[in-house]
């Protein structure tokens, strides 16, 4: 067995496996740039970055190849068994030791933003407040129930629940505490809903004179509009309820089981803050006589518990608290001619890991002077003993 | 993108329909005398509000003219060699004579002949003077309006001349009708009003109606109150109609600052601004009325150089001072003299000296004054350009890398600096050759960068990039990668090439000192690769809240660490050896030239600074000239293990010990 685990291992901290995975590493990254220019960053941050294996289509030739997130889970082995674990440890490989540790910090802080970190925004007109921020892709099926007194309890399915239903086969939601069952199927990334008409045979079902006309993905994911075909049973006596939902529907759809209104709505997905954000003035300043903006800034107050406080969120100057970072991140309407009320779109990330790359470069920056200074060093002395 | 359709009626006025109100003073058509070196200094250092910041009119108009005529100079039909700032004065004060001047360059006579132009004398890519274009003016911007619609990169050439043509025409002519408002009387009607307004005077200067809009306003709004007064209102108007009217079309040329703060009011104005500011709030400022009034002056001196210098005097003696309180005017000098030194320019010449010298150098190399002066002619554009990038920081407040423009000044100056460094360790002459080489082609494509994109290098900054803590550390790291892959992938094309050729074949330690600059290099680069790359992450997750977006320029910048990366490792490992390290470092250059230029020739990003349309085939050019190297390096390669085995084989039949293998 040891035999069999040496040899693995030495595979595993081999330099040759290091320079493969690199190599493919770069190739993906080249393929992937290329890429953009025809499928937008998200479809080929998906298909390239973050998957085990992909084709790649050379023309009309299917090439197959490991994804980035595989290449990077096996460098990230190969680099804590070869660069680390198994490597001679002396003043020689000090520096090199103390890089290859910082690249592995810069992986973790990786993977631990690809599994932990949420990300969307808060868009907000002056005046406005939130205290939840919306996904900029990720879409939720909302069931709100009216508890009376204005007070509302919600039902949640988000995207993992009904993604795959694509076809007629449903995914099903059914919480014990609503009276029904939610059936959610043929979902689409996107699509429109389009009224069918007498000469037009709809490619999905028509309810109550609709339907959803499937439309091929954005590059641009956020412009996507999603859309289902949601039938509610109801757990007593099995009657159905068959509706549409939308992603930019003005209203939700409404229901009335068991003497109570429902509505349900299919919307992008929300995260709750640990505070409430109100925008008080967004400033837009252009460079003086040009179109160009030279900054733009969001005064508003955090209230977390019974304390408010003024914060200003500018370009470069994001506002941390309670585990988030809140950027400015863009504003509109972008045509609004002087006068018109805008928007301020607040990119809103929680990320534990945050701050890890800051550390990472600090470490990998010494490890490469300690490396590459000490074979300079090592270079002009032996140039000055043949001198 | 300016809006083309704006410009129909400036069209009108200038193709001859203009107004009574324009009715021009014919006196002073043409300048008597060239221009005193006393009026271009005072001219040259007047500030200007232009693509959001305060300027130098030198810079104005050198970069106008640039974009107009492919060059800052223009011959007048007498043969006079006019410089920007003369040009400049011509058009804004003998705007007649300026239209004779052939400052438009047409690089496609098709392009002339889709505007109806057709002049028998002229070559496929000639100039041409206003004068022979206006004819052609109306359907230049028709066709301009149609294919202003077409994506650029879908334009045919032809089209996209036309369109750019269109654009020069639309700057030329706003300059050309500038100073209309100086050179007009407006003529004041009959009524008791105005006469007391206008102390009886006949006709009067903008400068004096617009001191007067406040009244005017008033006296039109008593005469409004009684019809019997209907004639006299009429008059009026026609005089703040008139007044209005001569300011239509000036609205480009920001030459008067703003007399408040500059926290409070940043904007310059123009002579439209000023109109409006009274008409619609009746504001009137002394100063600017001050300034005005010698704009007046000067044209009305006519052929005296003497009297337009007092006036262009007094006019600086008003603007300046605003402009020194604002704060503005404190690098406007500096500028002209950055301009004025062309520190760069001498610069190339160096280079080019340097690398004829080099070139003599492998010819003779044991002259020791040949090498001291090829490392001196190789040390003084060093510092030129090292001088010019300095200024540039200081006119700008910023550090050395924000703009496209200068990151090639940067890794042409560090470039070189890396490989004088390079030739003090090495002493083998090929990398103060290498940084002749370098620091020519660097400046060569500085250049031509900036001739082809035509627009001022000293640009405001996008929101985003206004912050010199990260221009100045990743950018300038990143910079400083670009500069050390360069200069590796140079030295390891000479490995390449002298080793194909045959080139001290006798001498291994030469090709092996030259292998060890390859590998010192990239070492120094991966450094400043890596540090770079992971610290415009960390500035992403500043500024957008994520370290990484897979975003085209960041992948680039990956490519690059990845790339040197895999050599370093594949040479540890023993997959690669010295010839396999230069192959791979040449390759090295083309995965730079992705990174530095080629992903933002792919149109999507955020990334997207810096003009880069017109390059595509400098850098194909580039790829190719590096991958025929590496082909040749390989091919070298085959051959030198044919001829091992050879020997080998030889050897094994004579009994004697094997030959070496080479490795790669």
């Amino acid at each position: 067995m040891k035999p069999v685990l040496d040899a693995i291992v030495k595979v595993f901290s081999s330099l040759w496996l290091s320079v493969t995975l690199l190599v493919f590493l770069a190739l993906l990254t080249w393929l992937g740039t290329l890429e953009q220019v025809h499928t937008g960053l998200y479809e080929v941050q998906r298909k390239y970055f973050d998957s085990l294996f992909l084709v790649h289509q050379a023309g009309s030739v299917p090439i197959p190849l490991p994804g980035a997130r595989l290449v990077m889970i096996v460098l990230f082995v190969n680099l804590l068994l070869g660069g680390i674990v198994r490597l001679r440890k002396g003043w020689a490989t000090a520096g090199v030791l103390v890089t290859h540790i910082g690249i592995v910090m810069l992986l973790v802080a990786g993977l631990v933003k690809a599994w932990y970190a949420v990300e969307g925004h808060v868009t907000l007109y002056e005046g406005e407040k939130a205290n939840t921020f919306e996904s900029y892709q990720r879409w939720e099926v909302a069931i709100a129930e009216d508890l009376g007194g204005g007070r509302v309890r919600e039902f949640v399915a988000q995207e993992e629940a009904f993604q795959d239903a694509t076809g007629a086969a449903p995914a099903s939601f059914a919480p014990a505490a609503l009276p029904f069952e939610v059936q959610l199927g043929r979902f689409q990334k996107n699509c429109r809903v389009l009224p069918n008409g007498p000469m037009f045979e709809a490619p999905t079902p028509v309810i109550d004179g609709a339907f959803l006309q499937p439309a091929p993905a954005d590059t641009q994911v956020e412009q996507n509009v999603a859309g289902l075909y949601a039938t509610l049973v109801e757990k007593q006596g099995g009657a159905r309820h068959e509706g549409i939902l939308w992603g930019r529907e003005a209203q939700p759809w409404t229901v009335e089981v068991g003497g109570k209104r429902w509505a349900v709505e299919l919307r992008r997905e929300r995260h709750p803050m640990p505070f409430t954000i109100a925008l008080g003035d967004f400033v837009k300043e252009d460079h003086p006589r040009i179109d160009m903006p030279k900054s733009f800034s969001s005064d508003v107050s955090v209230t977390e518990g019974a304390s408010t406080r003024p914060v200003r969120i500018s370009m470069n100057e994001p506002l941390r608290a309670g585990g988030l970072v809140v950027y400015q991140s863009s504003w509109g309407p972008a045509d609004a001619p002087p006068g018109t009320p805008l928007f301020s779109t607040l990119a809103v990330v929680a990320n534990p890991a945050d701050q890890y790359p800051l550390y990472a470069c600090i470490v990998i920056a010494i490890g490469l002077s300690m490396h590459f200074s000490r074979k300079l060093a090592r270079h002009v002395r032996s140039e000055a003993k043949k001198s | 993108m300016k809006s083309i359709l704006r410009i129909a009626a400036l069209v009108l006025l200038v193709l001859g329909f203009a107004p009574a109100s324009r009715a021009q003073d014919a006196s002073g058509t043409q300048r008597a005398a060239p221009w005193s070196k006393e009026v271009v200094d005072l001219a040259a250092r007047l500030p200007v509000q232009d693509g959001g910041r305060v300027k130098p009119l030198h810079t104005y108009a050198s970069y106008l003219l640039l974009r107009l005529n492919h060059k800052r100079s223009v011959a007048t039909p007498a043969g006079e060699k006019l410089g920007p700032v003369e040009w400049l004065l011509d058009v804004l004060y003998y705007p007649q004579a300026a239209e004779e001047y052939a400052a438009f360059m047409i690089d496609d006579v098709e392009a002339a002949r889709a505007i109806g132009i057709v002049v028998d004398e002229k070559k496929k890519r000639d100039r041409y003077s206003f004068h022979e274009l206006r004819p052609g003016v109306g359907k230049l911007f028709e066709l301009a309006n149609e294919y202003q619609k077409i994506e650029e990169k879908d334009r045919s050439t032809v089209q996209q001349q036309v369109f750019l043509l269109a654009m020069n025409v639309n700057d030329f002519m706003r300059v050309l009708t500038h100073m209309d408002l100086a050179r007009t009387k407006i003529p004041i009607g009959a009524g008791a009003g105005l006469a007391q307004i206008f102390a009886g005077a006949e006709e009067a200067a903008f400068s004096q109606v617009l001191d007067r809009v406040p009244q005017l306003r008033d006296l039109q709004a008593k005469l409004g109150r009684d019809p019997a007064n209907a004639a006299e209102a009429k008059e009026v108007g026609k005089v703040l109609h008139a007044a209005a009217d001569l300011t239509s079309g000036t609205e480009s040329l920001a030459l008067l600052p703003a007399t408040g703060t500059l926290a409070a009011d940043p904007a310059w104005h123009t002579p439209a601004d000023l109109m409006t500011l009274a008409l619609r709030d009746g504001v009137v400022d002394a100063k600017h009325i001050q300034m005005l009034n010698a704009i007046e002056g000067m044209a009305r001196s006519g052929a005296d150089q003497t009297a337009f210098e007092r006036e262009l005097a007094r006019f600086s003696g008003v603007v300046v001072p605003i402009a020194e309180r604002r704060g503005e005017y404190a690098k406007v000098g500096l500028e002209v003299t950055y301009h004025r030194l062309d520190l760069l320019s001498y610069a190339q010449v160096g280079f080019i000296l340097a690398f004829v010298l080099a070139a003599v150098l492998w010819l003779r190399p044991k002259s020791r004054v040949l090498f001291g002066l090829t490392t001196l002619a190789v040390l003084v554009p060093t510092v030129l350009v090292t001088i010019a990038i300095v200024i540039r920081c200081m006119i700008r407040d910023r550090p050395p890398v924000s703009t496209l423009y200068e990151t090639l000044l940067f890794v042409t100056a560090t470039g070189a600096l890396t490989a004088l460094i390079a030739e003090f360790f090495t002493k083998q002459k090929v990398a103060l050759s290498a940084a002749a080489v370098l620091g020519m082609i660097g400046l060569f494509v500085a250049n031509g960068y900036e001739m082809l994109d035509k627009r001022d290098t000293m640009p405001t900054l996008v929101a985003v990039l206004d912050t010199n803590f990260w221009l100045a550390t990743h950018v300038t790291a990143i910079t400083i990668g670009y500069s050390a892959g360069m200069v590796a992938a140079l030295l390891a094309s000479i490995y390449l090439i002298t080793k194909a050729v045959g080139f001290r074949r006798a001498e291994p330690s030469f090709h092996h000192g030259l292998g060890r600059m390859v590998y010192g290099v990239l070492c120094f680069g991966l450094i400043f690769s890596t540090v770079g790359t992971i610290l415009g992450g960390i500035w992403a997750n500043e500024s957008w809240g994520r370290f990484w977006g897979w975003d085209p320029k960041e992948n680039g910048a990956l490519l690059i660490c990845l790339s040197q990366l895999v050599m370093l490792h594949a040479r540890m490992g023993g997959l690669i050896r010295e010839h396999g390290l230069c192959m791979a470092a040449a390759f090295g250059g083309t995965v730079i030239g992705f990174s530095w230029f080629g992903v933002n020739l792919l149109g999507v990003g955020l990334h997207s600074y810096g003009f880069t349309s017109g390059i595509h085939t400098a850098l194909w050019s580039y790829y190719g000239v590096q991958w025929g190297i590496v082909a040749l390096g390989g091919l070298t390669w085959m051959l030198e293990r044919a001829r091992a085995n050879a020997r080998r084989e030889a050897a094994s039949g004579a009994g004697l010990s094997a030959a070496q293998e080479p490795a790669s």
